[in-house]
């Protein structure tokens, strides 16, 4: 099995062993050894959950400075469309977007450009892709589709995600310009930590246009003090951006600007998975597109972010009302359309399988079963794993023995 | 060893459309841990799923057995009743005899049993009216 990076680490001195992280993750990716957390990394998706439960900082994100900008000659910014929802009502992301700049960018890209582009894109792939078809945005759940759901592999949509898009778009335009792609830099400024692992991943694979993921908790306060700062002198009203992309923030905001009908928009780790079961059963064969999220009300729920999800629903939904922007896509390419569209981009790395031919797997199942019988089924959480089920797995699989369950029969 | 199998049970309540589905996930999980290929996957959870929602909606309750063999699943569906009158009829793609309380839910648009055959490569079905059903399905791979 190929090594995969994970951008979710943990920090083992301030881990007090409390179990909560354990009993939280969605995918039970989590363990208690001596009293200290464990993460199985096969089973971790990246979603930050346990980041957001632990109250002693013992879960963190492996994250990029933005001291390493300066390592490139010109320096491009893809700012996450989370960003406008973080500063309050009603201020003009053209502020916001020269606020980041101030931190020492050349260029801020805008983003919003991208995700029509996207929207284009997924109109026309709709067509040839089993419903329901599934965004493919989300890097955790693309993760937990691989890992949990490779039935639905071929209901993903194949299309780059705007950050991708964006990206490349930058290249070409750096490259037209005679710059060498060593001397461009491209950050992407990121509101949750799955985002981290697929630009790591991908540069690991050689396949990343982008060289970074900075965190928005980190540049937050800068970025405020300069808004805060400037925008009572700032009386533009107008942006040259796409209120259609700066919906991508939130849950459903994808299918609205795409007008789409008959769509599921669902957000949150443990809901996913409820929807996804529900397609690998057959159901929402009516449905046309399923728009998922791992953090809870979309992009805005991600745990680098400071403003409260709900109420960046709220700024990214009222913005149009206030603000003029200017901007409307003016259509799709058929260039622009194939160059977007990629074959495959799901990794087959994950198996879940207890043993390699049929027969081990029979046997090393049976005694699986057998302790679940002997288990009491409280899922108690004692012996250090989060059920009784993931217990018994853990000992056929030789990751915990027996005798870590006081209560077996 | 050609008779190495897994074989797993579940009873299916009526009417109890929260956990209907479970049984499903629980086969779709112990088919991945077995290595069994996705396609194969696919296709048994769509009829175990179909299967488990037909004993929730329409009969008094009954159990799934699934055997898991390393060239075939085999799932067997028994009920308590009440049986079918007219199987060919039962057959029919878009025929459904669900209360309209099953159907206020999105269930019984008539697929059931059709969705169940397509997804299947052997499909018995036998029912004594007042009595109980029985579904067998083999998927083989």
């Amino acid at each position: 099995m190929k090594e995969i990076y994970h951008s979710v680490k943990l920090v083992e001195e301030n881990c007090i062993g409390c179990s909560r992280c354990m009993t939280k993750c969605p995918m039970e990716a989590i363990r208690l050894k001596n009293s200290k957390a464990v993460i199985y990394e096969e089973k971790c998706i990246d979603c930050g959950e346990c980041i957001k439960v632990c109250q002693h900082n013992a879960h963190k994100a492996d994250l990029d400075d933005i001291e390493a900008i300066k390592d490139f000659k010109v320096k491009v910014v893809i700012p996450s469309v989370t960003i406008y929802t973080q500063f309050g009502s009603y201020i003009n992301p053209s502020l916001i977007n020269e606020a980041v700049k101030s931190l020492g960018f050349d260029e801020v890209y805008d983003i919003t450009y991208a995700c029509d582009i996207v929207s284009e894109i997924i109109k026309k792939e709709i067509e040839n892709t089993p419903k329901p078809v599934i965004g493919s945005f989300c890097p955790a759940v693309v993760r937990l589709i691989e890992v949990n759901y490779p039935t639905l592999i071929e209901h993903v949509i194949k299309v780059l995600t705007p950050i991708e898009v964006a990206a490349s778009l930058i290249r070409e335009k750096y490259a037209k310009l005679n710059y060498k792609p060593e001397d461009v830099g491209i950050f992407y400024i990121t509101p949750c930590v799955s985002w981290i692992t697929k630009v790591k991943n991908t540069a690991l694979n050689r396949k990343s246009q982008i060289n970074g993921a900075i965190p928005m908790s980190d540049i937050y306060p800068s970025l405020l003090k300069y808004v805060n700062k400037n925008k009572s002198s700032y009386t533009e009203k107008s942006t040259n951006m796409s209120y259609t992309g700066v919906l991508w923030a939130v849950s459903g905001g994808q299918c609205r600007s795409m007008e789409m009908d008959e769509f599921i928009s669902v957000d949150g780790t443990k809901n996913v998975i409820k929807v996804l079961n529900d397609i690998e059963n057959g159901k929402f064969r009516d449905v046309k597109y399923v728009e998922p999220y791992a953090c809870d009300g979309g992009c805005v729920g991600g745990v680098l972010l400071v403003e409260n999800p709900y109420n960046a629903k709220r700024i990214a939904l009222n913005l149009n009302e206030h603000i003029n922007f200017e901007y409307r896509f003016g259509g799709l390419s058929d260039g622009l359309k194939n160059k977007f569209t990629v074959e495959n981009n799901i990794n087959k790395n994950y198996d879940i399988k207890l043993a390699d031919d049929f027969e081990s797997a029979v046997k090393k199942m049976k005694y699986m079963n057998n302790i679940i019988n002997s288990l009491p089924g409280n899922d108690c959480g004692q012996c250090g794993s989060p059920s009784c089920r993931a217990f018994a797995e853990d000992v056929v699989k030789g990751l915990s023995s027996l005798n870590e369950c006081k209560f077996i029969r | 060893m050609r008779d190495e199998f897994i074989k797993l049970n579940y009873e299916i309540k009526s009417r109890d459309f929260i956990n209907g589905g479970e049984a499903s996930s629980c086969v779709k999980k112990a088919l991945m841990q077995l290595g069994i290929k996705s396609a194969i996957i696919k296709r048994v959870c769509v009829a175990c799923y179909e299967a488990e929602m037909n004993v929730v909606i329409h009969t008094l309750g009954g159990n799934m057995e699934v055997i898991i063999y390393n060239n075939k699943v085999e799932i067997t569906m028994k009920d308590q009743g009440p049986g079918i009158g007219d199987i060919d009829l039962a057959m029919t793609e878009g025929y459904s005899t669900a209360p309209d309380e099953a159907r206020e839910m999105g269930f019984g648009g008539g697929m059931g049993l059709p969705n169940i055959r397509k997804s299947s490569d052997e499909f018995y079905i036998n029912s004594v009216l007042g009595e109980y059903t029985l579904v067998k399905i083999i998927i083989n791979y």
